[in-house]
């Protein structure tokens, strides 16, 4: 009982931590994230546009099933859970492997391995000694250090470079779930929202996506804000000037710019859109007397709901700012909140008569009552309100994204680009009997290239032996398979 | 089992050369005429086009030498390459001249570089590795981005301030360089199965998908009563027209839809001719799904024929407005691109059906083109990586956040996975030669999808590219 249960946990490890595995978990994840952009996602799109898009019944199988939001689903969580196992479960079948190359380099190659080993070469010398300080000195010229290594009854010689190349596959699969924690944390504790600030206002009240609002710690305050235009009238820049105000005081301030978010205490806020309110900030009129003899203009500026007076007797009053105006039954509406179409209520009193007059401007027939006003005005500058739009955004995981991906990218580095080389020379006695040097290299990847250099190696000793060499001794390189060692 | 084949012809080696050599010569003299009126020689749009005629002289000696098998071409070929990269590499520096910043604000300005990059890598294939005949899927790819190009607005436009950042730059160059690597790997990758012996109808089963996947994607645009659909074009703002913001407006050109529809059932009947030999496991059916291509191949320029006719002329009515609007190609760049594209990968396969001998004794072995093909995608993966890991920051700089899951970033994802699978087939027993390269060609394909299909079908916030 107890054996087929370790045999089956045998099973099941092995199945997790094979690459098979690994290569199926890909596909999975490829074709639902494929679904996740075809079929319209929940929170993104309008749920308008999904049911102009997918008929009732099919709707409802895609909600039920996730495929609406799909990347939040619990089954597609629980396939990443299952990627991020099977990647654990690989590396830790691997890593004892690998660590043990790593920690315990073999440095004395034994008669067996010897000759087994697909490259290698024997070179004829004269001498033990001579044999290894020529070998000494082509390794140094190739800029690889050689290290003497006592064995029974001689010294043989061990080099290596970039022992670190064995562990660089385990930097990448860390450093990928690293990643996924710190996506995993962001989803759990971070969260996003919106923050609409108008000049000289600030806030603690952040406005999430469901509707509800959260508090800050402290708050903004928005000091100005501000959009420059090409001559084409294509938006080049959005600013706003922001302050931190934290426990009274002014702790911060920035002027921020899309790409360039202001940050505080691990809260990122970010330029995200501009506008007008909407509402009026600022009208310029000048007044003139509709009769008298005295016909000077004065310049008035009023605000919404100012009452300003034009004589001892009359007052003008901004009473209404109606951004895009329509009129409908004799009733003058707002379309819309954008200034496209604007239209100012303003209310001439005059105390004499207690009579007001409704001037509008412009002269809507049929409500403005323009002609009966003491004081012509006419408008001549309106500033309406701006706001800035900042998406705030709390991203606690985002480290371990960032320290995710500069380990991988090292870790890639060392994957394809760094080899780890070893190189034996060994003296043996030949089929002859004569002192022989054995060459012998492994690289862990590029073999091709490798080949090439280990080449190089054999004939560069040749060359560090020829003052002395034997003059009959021929040498000789060969590799197990029996052709010739050339490279490629 | 029978195949048709076309006889060799024994001409000599110039003819082609020298025909080739006096079409560049002539294009190259309208265009100075061209130059001497407007009074520019060196401005982008002629080099630009020098580019084109160059990449184009390069395609024709390619295929030259798949109609005669004579070796030569694929020397002047490349020399034809050459040249196209020093007047692409004119036209870059004069862009980014003229415009302050490397070009990258635009698909445009992103064609632009991904072509350089091209030719560039495809030189470097050709003298390195020496696969001297991987120009004939490189060179393709560059003519249909070029001609993309000459239908795309040109004019250096301010960038918005979302895209005011080095991370653009970085985040782009980084694309364009990986897509490219990516573009040699397959070329790499159909040369290995070449050489690894897979058989010649799955060529054609696979051209065929392709070419059908692509009629199926312009299908898209079919209209019920056999009109097709192409976004209208406003020819004094040189702008496509929008009923609101963010959407559209579509006309229905008529009758082009049927013509479509025809072509797609001409693509589509080789590969039902290859199903059904496989099935009733008969080789006769093979030569008829071989002139089944050649015939497509024919209807196929008839469709691309009619497409450009009637897009350049007329009005046509819409159904979401009143009234006519033109339209024009720089409306439907992907439309036209597909088009041209599918015309040469079926040209591409008439090249492999009528010199496959010759291809075989041009290209190295299977084995070392296996191994060419992975050093290509270990340079191409280390750059997605950094691409989506820079596309991940500026988003976060920008939007507030590293990943959106907008179908952009997430078919890059996907493009990611793809060949990271690749590299785990590669040291999977078994799975290392054949089975590797169906995951390269793969993931081209992917990338084709994510840098085309994402835009022309599917919506998001990457609304730039």
């Amino acid at each position: 009982m107890a054996l087929s249960l370790r045999s089956a946990y045998r099973k099941v490890w092995q199945t997790l931590s094979s690459i098979k595995t690994g290569v199926v978990l890909i596909i999975l994840v490829v074709i639902f994230s494929a679904a996740g952009t075809v079929i319209l996602q929940r929170p993104i799109t309008d749920p308008d546009d999904m049911q102009r898009a997918y008929s009732p019944a099919m709707l409802r199988f895609l909600d039920g099933v996730g495929l609406t939001d799909v990347f939040h689903t619990r089954w597609y969580i629980a396939l990443m859970f299952l990627v991020s196992l099977s990647i654990i479960a690989a590396s830790v079948e691997r890593f004892p492997n690998a660590w043990r190359y790593f920690a315990r380099p073999y440095k004395s190659p034994d008669a067996g391995f010897r000759k087994v080993l697909p490259t290698q070469a024997q070179i004829a010398i004269a001498g033990e000694e001579q044999g290894l300080s020529a070998a000494e000195r082509a390794l140094r010229h190739m800029g690889l250090k050689a290290e003497r290594i006592v064995r029974t009854d001689s010294f043989s010689l061990f080099s290596e470079r970039n022992r670190i190349s064995e562990m660089a596959v385990y930097i990448v699969h860390a450093s990928l779930l690293l990643i996924l924690l710190g996506y995993i944390a962001d989803s759990l504790y971070g969260w996003r929202g919106f923050l609409m600030l108008t000049p000289g206002n600030a806030s603690n009240q952040i406005e999430m996506k469901n509707g509800s609002s959260r508090t800050i710690p402290f708050s903004i305050r928005c000091d100005g804000t501000g959009e420059d235009t090409y001559t084409d009238g294509t938006p080049k820049r959005w600013w706003s000037k922001l302050a931190v105000v934290d426990g009274g005081r002014e702790v911060q301030s920035k002027e921020i710019v899309v790409n360039d978010p202001l940050v505080y205490h691990g809260l990122r806020f970010y330029q995200s859109t501009y506008g007008r309110t909407g509402k009026i900030d600022k009208l310029i009129l000048n007044a003139t007397p509709a009769s008298g003899t005295t016909r000077t203009t004065q310049e008035i500026t009023l605000s919404q709901n100012q009452t300003v007076a034009l004589d001892s007797d009359t007052t003008v009053t901004l009473a209404e700012f109606i951004p895009d105006y329509v009129v409908q039954d004799g009733r003058v509406y707002a379309r819309s909140n954008e200034v496209s179409n604007p239209a100012v209520h303003l209310i001439v009193t005059s105390k004499k008569t207690k009579s007001s007059v409704n001037f509008w401007l412009p002269e809507i027939p049929g409500i403005a009552e323009n002609a009966s006003s003491p004081y012509l005005l006419e408008p001549k500058d309106l500033k309406t309100g701006l706001y800035t739009g900042l998406q705030v955004s709390h991203e606690p995981g985002q480290w371990a994204v960032w320290a995710g991906v500069v380990l991988m990218a090292v870790g890639l580095t060392f994957v394809f680009y760094v080899v780890h080389m070893r190189f034996w020379v060994v003296p043996v006695l030949d089929a002859n009997g004569q002192t022989a040097l054995w060459v012998g290299g492994t690289a862990n990847r590029n073999r091709d290239a490798f080949e090439l250099k280990f080449k190089q190696l054999v004939e560069r000793i040749q060359k560090e032996l020829v003052p002395a060499v034997v003059a009959s001794a021929q040498p000789q390189a060969t590799s197990v398979s029996g052709t010739t060692i050339a490279g490629r | 089992m029978a195949r048709a084949k076309v006889e060799q012809h024994p001409a000599t080696g110039m003819t082609l050369v020298v025909m080739v050599g006096l079409s560049i010569a002539f294009l190259l003299f309208i265009a100075f005429l061209n130059v001497v009126k407007s009074g520019n020689v060196l401005n982008e749009a002629n080099l630009l086009y020098a580019a084109l005629v160059f990449y184009a002289g390069a395609g024709a000696l390619y295929l030259g030498f798949g109609v005669t098998g004579t070796d030569s071409y694929i020397k002047f070929a490349s020399l034809s390459t050459w040249a196209g990269l020093i007047a692409n590499t004119g036209a870059v520096a004069h862009r980014w001249y003229e415009s302050g910043h490397p070009p990258f604000a635009s698909i445009y300005e992103m064609l632009l570089a991904f072509v350089w990059t091209l030719a560039a890598l495809t030189l470097i294939a050709e003298k390195r590795y020496g696969v001297k005949v991987i120009g004939t899927v490189t060179m393709p790819v560059a003519i249909v981005g070029v001609v993309l190009m000459q239908l795309l607005r040109s004019e250096v436009r301010p960038l918005v301030p979302a895209l005011q950042s080095t991370w653009l730059h970085v985040h782009v160059t980084l694309a364009m360089l990986a897509y490219a690597a990516c573009a040699l790997s397959f070329a790499l990758a159909m040369m290995f199965l070449i050489q690894d012996k897979m058989k010649t109808e799955i060529f054609l089963a696979a051209t065929s998908i392709f070419t059908v996947g692509i009629y199926a994607a312009i299908l898209t645009r079919f209209e019920r009563w056999g009109g097709f659909n192409v976004i209208a074009w406003d020819p004094e703002n040189k702008a496509e027209v929008f009923v609101s913001r963010g959407v559209r407006l579509f006309v229905t050109i008529p009758d082009l839809g049927w013509l479509m529809l025809l072509v797609f059932a001409a693509v589509a009947a080789p590969l039902v001719l290859y199903i059904l030999s496989r099935v009733k496991k008969n080789g006769n059916l093979l030569a008829i799904a071989d002139r089944a291509v050649f015939i497509s191949i024919l209807l196929q320029s008839l469709a691309l024929i009619f497409f450009l006719l009637r897009t350049r002329e007329g009005q046509y009515p819409s159904l979401d407005a009143e009234g006519l609007y033109p339209t024009s190609l720089a409306a439907s760049p992907f439309i036209l691109s597909a088009l041209v594209g599918g015309i040469f990968a079926n040209l591409l396969y008439l090249l492999l059906l009528w010199r496959r001998e010759d291809l075989e004794r041009l290209l190295p072995d299977a084995d070392a083109l296996d191994r060419i093909t992975y050093k290509t995608i270990c340079i191409a993966f280390p750059l997605l990586t950094l691409m989506i890991a820079a596309g991940a920051y500026w988003a976060n700089r920008a939007w507030g956040s590293y990943w959106n899951w907008d179908p952009k970033e997430t078919w890059a994802a996907i493009t990611w996975l793809v060949y990271a699978a690749y590299l785990h087939m590669r040291i999977t027993r078994g799975m290392r030669g054949r089975v590797a390269a169906y995951f390269a060609v793969g993931g081209f394909a992917v990338v084709m999808f994510t840098f085309f299909g994402v835009t022309y079908l599917l919506p998001g916030l990457h609304a730039y590219a």
